[in-house]
């Protein structure tokens, strides 16, 4: 672990924050949109910079920066990266790039406040990826919540958007809870572990954090309180129900970027089950099960929905039990599978939304009862479209083949069972799509609006171009992705294979 | 020398992206452009064929390594998979075999799809499925394979979907690809399963290892390949996605269903025969269900009254004898049928348009007067032995209820259940709540406003404890029960008949199977 002297971090999470500020203040629309969009680039290109800094042959964090921030209870400003998230950093801002392209002409009034909310969205989502404080850590992403609040209520596209987004804050709220006490717990067994005197002994950070292991039976509330607390964020049946209103409601941009950034899974990932290993490894079945339950869940809802929003969601859902399926499966495959997939979220996921909100603009809708027919009239946005809907249930040359193919034999290594459900899950990945598919861009126009609408713009396509070839290229070279966390994963699973199996 | 196998697949890869990005971007549309994609597609077969040749010609000269590999594509801990190519024995026979017939099916195609409206888009994809049929029987790992299966499927998935502003095709195309992911699935868990038991990835270390597998586990191993190739070559119970696949133009049937995707079943077969020995039961199902495909696709023949559809169940039953020859040890056998009917059926479905005018004149020649009497078997042929109806009513119909329930429930229970701010925050939102609220006939607001109202599990909970709270500090008023109390009973009762309704459907019964299953699985 090396100090370094340039805070590179902190300039990834401020710079957003203050692109924010900047674009709040410019009087005149135009140019500031044009400002949010310099500085999101700006922010890509300090993350791309990060990610050459970064040595992918180290386990450790990197290019972390300390410093105190409440002495008192000994909480610190402690970022750094490792192999597991530094990939996140540059593709959430290539997304906030994209979203914003996308919301160019799409935002009606107050633009100015739309677009600084979500630079400060971006710079706040880089402070989750990046903080190693836990307490740092609670506090980014607690304040993820009011910019989304507002982009969801004030930009919506539903009649009922205010309660969406009333129904999101409060769900995540409620996640919130669980979340802290967890991490009061752990600080305070960690300060009777050292010495037991409060508050001098109590620390927050994840390193240290790591290192004093919890007894058996606190593990087990630790893991589990943690594992409610972001169940609702990633999302897990039953906790779901928010994502299919929001999709219906909110403004697809924004629905892109949270279908896109899967934080609660990243939280699973990085905090639940390092921080009481015993416990993960005990009840990895039950979170197996969970994930299968979603995955299949998820997607035989998914095959009933007529509205691409709400299918979307669903589909969301039924990936994100993929993944859990594949975090839960405590091995090489299955964990580099679900970090892949979770890093293809974020190019897959999100451009489907986006192509949704290309169509609600041009027509209205996205239900197939006003759509049929749209490839004819749409050949480039249908081709995109198709190129996505491909990635979403891994067909190979695209980059989803890859992480499900690590995924199921991750799955099939730990528990046949869990594999089986997770290439049921694959069937019924590809069917809702091409059903949907079918039904919304083949057949004959059948509709005068769907026969006047236009294709794609430039500016659009454009957009869709950067992720649909980062898609290809991770598709056919999955080793660049892969070698990036193969230490940081190795390092990752270390914790879990020095704990005696239960099973 | 090796090293032109990666080539070969390579090259109409290369014409499929350069003619993709072409029209994406405007460079390749209309007439004039023909030529260009023409020469291209032509071209990059061409030389894929030459290199076929010289390969094949190396390998007969005892020139080739026989295996070629490039690096490594994928790597996480123990797996490793390389890209690599098998350049010996039956896999380049094939190779060049293919490779030649494609090419043929090529050079027809730009003749019978001159001025069509989607000629470009037959070229990108026709060269796609050359490079994917081309790695399938070159590839050395079961994922390389696998990758040229997937995108074979995808191929012909687009190409029945060729005019895809017609709604028949369009349902047609995505059900063939539906039934085809069933056996992809198998073929996936193969290879997950042949790396768990074996640490195989690579053909070739799969049949070493082969004979020191247990029956169980090369079993196993055997029938999820087994399942993918009886998809994919259209075997029973999986027939019926062949007819429906004819509806692609003739060049692309000929090409895909008569001389080269539908035989990658069998040539799955012939590569795991070390594999397949070691499974008697295997062995044994590849010879059943191959004799009962071919009775079948013989008797439902009989009564098709297309060319296209006849040639399609002389296919199924051919290839149905591949598989009988297989399951009985005949493998060199198997392996020669293959060739030969390759050719065969590429010629035939080829020429297949112009089969009315060559055989007019001649009628068809009539069943024996033995068979016509048999009505049951000729209902049977006609229905071409309800299959379709049975996959809906055994598969398709189950699922989709229990998509139906699941989004009852999910917009009822789970929803309900979590709780839902839309009634308590009362924004007005739409332009009719305004109104109401003008003329003061609101109907959201009738009811007596509490000061705090919850929705939901927690929210009830929330409004309850406050509710009890605010109970005492009206100092016990006493409530009457009574009317509550039976019409709380009277709803009970109802959900508990609709849920024992529910329960006793056999998609519930066959689900709590499952999940028994996977609890015991895990445990």
């Amino acid at each position: 672990m090396s100090v370094t002297d340039f805070p590179l971090l902190s300039l990834i999470i401020l710079l957003p924050l203050f692109g924010a500020i900047v674009t709040s203040v410019i009087r005149n629309t135009g140019l500031a949109k044009l400002s949010a969009l310099i500085f999101a680039t700006l922010e890509l290109a300090l993350t791309l910079l990060a990610l050459c800094l970064f040595d992918k042959t180290s386990g450790d964090f990197q290019l972390t920066e300390k410093l105190a921030w409440i002495p008192f209870l000994n909480i610190e400003y402690l970022l750094g990266v490792d192999g597991i998230s530094i990939l996140f950093l540059p593709l959430s801002a290539l997304l906030t790039v994209t979203v914003i392209l996308a919301s160019w002409n799409a935002i009606s009034y107050n633009q100015r406040f739309h677009f600084a909310l979500i630079l400060a969205l971006q710079g706040i989502t880089a402070g989750v990826f990046t903080a190693l404080d836990m307490i740092l850590f609670f506090f980014f992403w607690e304040l993820t919540l009011p910019p989304l609040f507002f982009l969801i209520g004030l930009w919506g596209i539903g009649s009922q958007r205010r309660n969406a987004a009333m129904k999101y804050t409060l769900f995540m709220l409620a996640g919130g809870g669980p979340l802290l006490l967890a991490i009061v717990i752990m600080a305070a067994n960690h300060a009777t572990q050292v010495g037991g005197n409060f508050p001098q002994d109590l620390s927050f950070s994840l390193l240290a954090l790591l290192e004093t292991p919890l007894p058996a039976e606190k593990q087990t509330l630790v893991f589990v309180l943690l594992l409610f607390g972001f169940a609702f964020k990633a999302p897990l049946f039953p906790f779901h129900t928010w994502l299919p209103t929001t999709a219906m409601e909110g403004p697809t941009h924004v629905i892109a970027l949270l279908a896109g950034l899967k934080l609660g899974v990243y939280g699973i990932l990085r905090f639940a089950m390092p921080l009481a290993p015993t416990a993960a490894v005990e009840f990895s079945w039950i979170l197996s099960v969970f994930g299968a339950a979603t995955l299949i869940y998820g997607g035989l809802i998914a095959l009933q929905q007529t509205n691409l929003r709400r299918l979307l969601a669903y589909a969301s859902i039924s990936h994100v039990g993929m993944v859990i399926v594949g975090v839960a499966s405590l091995n090489m495959q299955g964990v580099q599978g679900a970090i892949f997939q979770l890093l293809n979220f974020t190019l897959i996921a999100s451009s489907l939304m986006l192509i949704a909100g290309f169509i609600q603009r041009r027509l209205g809708s996205t239900d197939t009862v006003h759509l049929g027919g749209l490839a004819k009239v749409m050949p480039k946005l249908t081709c995109f479209y198709f190129l996505f809907a491909l990635a979403s249930f891994g067909i190979p040359g695209t980059s989803g083949f890859p992480a499900e193919l690590l995924m199921i034999i991750g799955a099939l290594t730990s528990h046949a069972v869990f594999g089986t459900a997770a290439l049921a899950g694959a069937i019924l990945g590809a069917t809702y799509m091409l059903t949907f598919t079918q039904r919304a861009f083949f057949g004959p126009v059948t509709h005068v609006t769907v026969s006047q609408a236009q294709d794609l713009k430039f500016r659009e396509f454009a957009l869709l171009c950067v992720p649909a070839l980062l898609i290809l290229l991770f598709g056919l070279f999955p080793g660049t992705i892969l070698s990036i966390n193969q230490i940081a994963s190795e390092t990752w699973l270390a914790r879990f294979l020095s704990v005696p199996t239960v099973l | 020398m090796d090293f032109l196998a990666a080539l070969i697949p390579l090259l109409p890869f290369l014409a499929a992206s350069v003619i993709g990005i072409g029209m994406l971007l405007g460079w390749i549309t209309g007439e004039k452009s023909e030529s260009t994609t023409s020469t291209i597609s032509i071209g990059s077969a061409s030389l894929s064929t030459l290199l076929a040749f010289a390969l094949l010609v190396g390998d007969l000269t005892g020139n080739g390594a026989g295996t070629y590999s490039i690096g490594q594509w994928l790597h996480s801990d123990l797996l490793q998979v390389e890209i690599n190519f098998i350049t010996t024995g039956f896999n380049v026979y094939l190779t060049a075999l293919f490779a030649i017939l494609l090419l043929i099916a090529t050079r027809f195609s730009v003749n019978y799809l001159h001025r069509e409206i989607g000629f470009h888009r037959y070229f990108f994809l026709l060269n796609l499925y050359t490079s994917a049929m081309l790695l399938l029987v070159s590839a050395g790992s079961t994922v390389g394979t696998f990758i040229g299966w997937e995108i074979a499927g995808l191929c012909s998935y687009l190409l029945i979907n060729y005019a895809y502003d017609r709604d028949v095709p369009a349902t047609n195309a995505t059900r063939v690809f539906i039934t085809n992911r069933i056996g992809d699935a198998g073929f996936v868990l193969g290879i997950g399963l042949s790396f768990f038991y074996a640490d195989a990835v690579n053909w070739d270390d799969l049949n070493n290892i082969a004979t020191q597998l247990s029956m169980p586990t090369a079993t196993v191993i055997a029938l999820c390949f087994t399942i993918a190739a009886f998809c994919k070559s259209a075997q029973l119970p999986f027939s019926p996605w062949l007819a429906r696949a004819m509806e692609g133009p003739t060049p692309s049937s000929a090409i895909f269903y008569g001389a080269v995707m539908i035989h990658s079943g069998v040539f799955l077969m012939i590569m795991l025969q070390p594999l397949i020995e070691q499974a008697p039961f295997v062995m044994m199902l590849l010879a059943v269900t191959g004799f009962f495909t071919a009775a079948y696709s013989f008797v439902v023949g009989w009564t098709q009254t297309d060319v296209k559809s006849s040639l399609c169940f002389a296919i199924t039953g051919q290839i149905g004898l591949m598989f009988m020859e297989c399951g009985l040890g005949l493998w060199e056998l198997a392996a020669w049928h293959l060739c030969a009917h390759a050719i065969v059926r590429c010629y035939q479905v080829l020429a297949s348009p112009s089969f009315m005018t060559n055989v007019h004149g001649s009628p068809v020649k009539a069943l024996s007067p033995h068979l016509q009497k048999i009505h049951w078997l000729y209902v049977a042929s006609i229905q071409r032995f309800w299959l379709d109806p049975i996959t809906d009513r055994v598969l398709t119909r189950p699922i989709k209820g229990l998509g139906e329930d699941l989004n009852f429930f999910d917009d009822y229970v789970v929803d309900r259940a979590m709780g839902d701010p839309v009634s308590s925050s009362r924004s007005i939102s739409t332009l009719k709540q305004l109104e109401e609220k003008i003329k003061g006939t609101e109907t959201l607001g009738d009811t007596p406003r509490h000061f705090g109202r919850g929705n939901g599990i927690a929210g009830k909970l929330m409004e309850w404890s406050g509710n009890i709270l605010g109970w005492f500090e009206e100092r016990l008023v006493i409530q009457a029960i009574g009317v509550n109390i039976i019409d709380l009973g009277r709803t009970l009762g109802h959900a508990a008949n609709t849920f024992e309704e529910l329960m006793l459907k056999p998609r519930y019964i066959v689900l709590f199977v499952f999940v028994f299953l996977l609890i015991a699985g895990t445990r």
